[in-house]
């Protein structure tokens, strides 16, 4: 379930009583080629930033990291959602054969519902939630939210904080993010979010052959090393399912792909022994 | 009437209890302020206001403090208690009009 790191991070007043510094341990998400490419995990208490543009798979692969950290790590989780009620997400959960409601009765999960503006005010409106299951993992669904109530600066020191407190409780926290569609490019948001955490994991639409395919990278990771490829993935009726790398394009971040060089030559090589 | 008629009177004295009742059953985790839940079933603050204090005062929603702001969710005990001791009255009532 754990494994050792190259970070050896202090939290918690019983280290600081101890006077021992733990080494960090990884935060597995369950979805075995992820774990891969974070090299075993996310790092324990670090804030990720989850971002992707509308119908990426950002909320499947959010409660997806909640649910295998439940059914696979015995870990508690919460979720934290503003627009849209738990009742669709227990429905939308359901079709992927998670039963939320039962991992609820089973004090495990709990799906939070409330305002941007609550959450800002105070982070203690999760502390009944968190004194009643403890969680190890919170999903906030998302930051975006957030942001459309205050100004940029205002929003990163907000940002900030909502960060740390989060951080404070050791709980590891993923946080969702809801960039644009039209970009681009690899700049996730306006506001300059991914100086704050510690992870950022992209979702990414991209445009090949006429055909819109999913694409996830794992943009940084402090203090690990990571896969740096932009891997393919895919909503499949248990979850999202990391494929392949896309090793045979090239600039599908810039919205323009095309065939690398090698696989030019090899499709021209193909042609031709077809032809004759 | 009983205890417990009195508390279904309660429940279904407004439409809008009624909303808000499904609202918080179907979303236990809801903790939000009086103009936030109202919007959830497409409401307003001061139309739900009364309706909402009936729920606190029957002991199924929690009122407290965020900050600045009066927040409300549900007390998922007593809201039980509150459904158990219903579903014995609606459940003796039955049975004694069809003995």
């Amino acid at each position: 379930m754990t494994s050792s790191a190259t970070r050896a991070v202090p939290t918690g007043l019983d280290q600081l009583l101890s006077g021992k510094v733990r080494e960090a341990r990884r935060v597995r998400t369950g979805i075995p080629e992820l774990d891969e490419m974070l090299r075993g995990g996310f790092m324990e208490g670090d804030a990720v930033l989850l971002a992707g543009s509308a119908g990426t798979g950002k909320t499947t692969l959010g409660l997806q990291y909640l649910v295998n950290g439940v059914s696979k790590f015995n870990e508690a989780g919460v979720y934290v959602t503003f627009e849209e009620l738990p009742d669709r997400i227990y429905r939308d959960a359901a079709n992927f054969g998670w039963d939320l409601r039962r991992m609820e009765e089973e004090n495990m999960f709990k799906a939070v519902c409330t305002s941007p503006n609550l959450l800002l005010e105070s982070v203690n409106i999760l502390d009944e939630t968190v004194r009643e299951i403890r969680p190890k993992r919170i999903v906030i669904d998302s930051l975006s939210h957030l942001s459309m109530l205050l100004e940029e600066r205002a929003f990163r020191q907000e940002a900030y904080r909502l960060i740390m407190q989060i951080k404070t409780r050791e709980i590891s926290s993923l946080l969702v993010w809801e960039s644009s569609a039209a970009g681009n490019s690899m700049m996730l948001t306006d506001v300059g979010l991914s100086y704050l955490v510690d992870c950022v994991i992209m979702l990414k639409p991209v445009e090949i052959e006429s055909s819109i395919r999913k694409a996830l990278a794992v943009l940084k990771m402090r203090g690990s090393d990571h896969d740096k490829r932009l891997r393919e993935f895919e909503i499949t009726p248990t979850g999202v399912k990391i494929e392949s790398a896309f090793t045979n394009y090239e600039g599908l971040t810039s919205g323009v792909p095309r065939k690398v060089a090698s696989e030019k030559f090899m499709e021209m090589f193909r042609k031709a022994s077809e032809t004759r | 009437m009983s205890g417990a008629a009195q508390v279904l009177v309660k429940l279904l004295a407004t439409e809008a209890t009624g909303d808000l009742l499904v609202l918080f059953h179907k979303n236990p985790g809801l903790i939000d302020t009086i103009d936030a839940v109202a919007r959830r079933i497409g409401k307003t603050g001061p139309g739900v206001e009364s309706d909402i204090k009936a729920l606190v005062e029957l002991g199924i929603l929690k009122r407290r403090k965020i900050g600045s702001l009066e927040v409300f969710s549900l007390d998922r005990q007593k809201d039980r208690e509150i459904q158990e001791t219903v579903a014995k009255h609606l459940k003796s009532d039955r049975e004694g009009r069809n003995p």
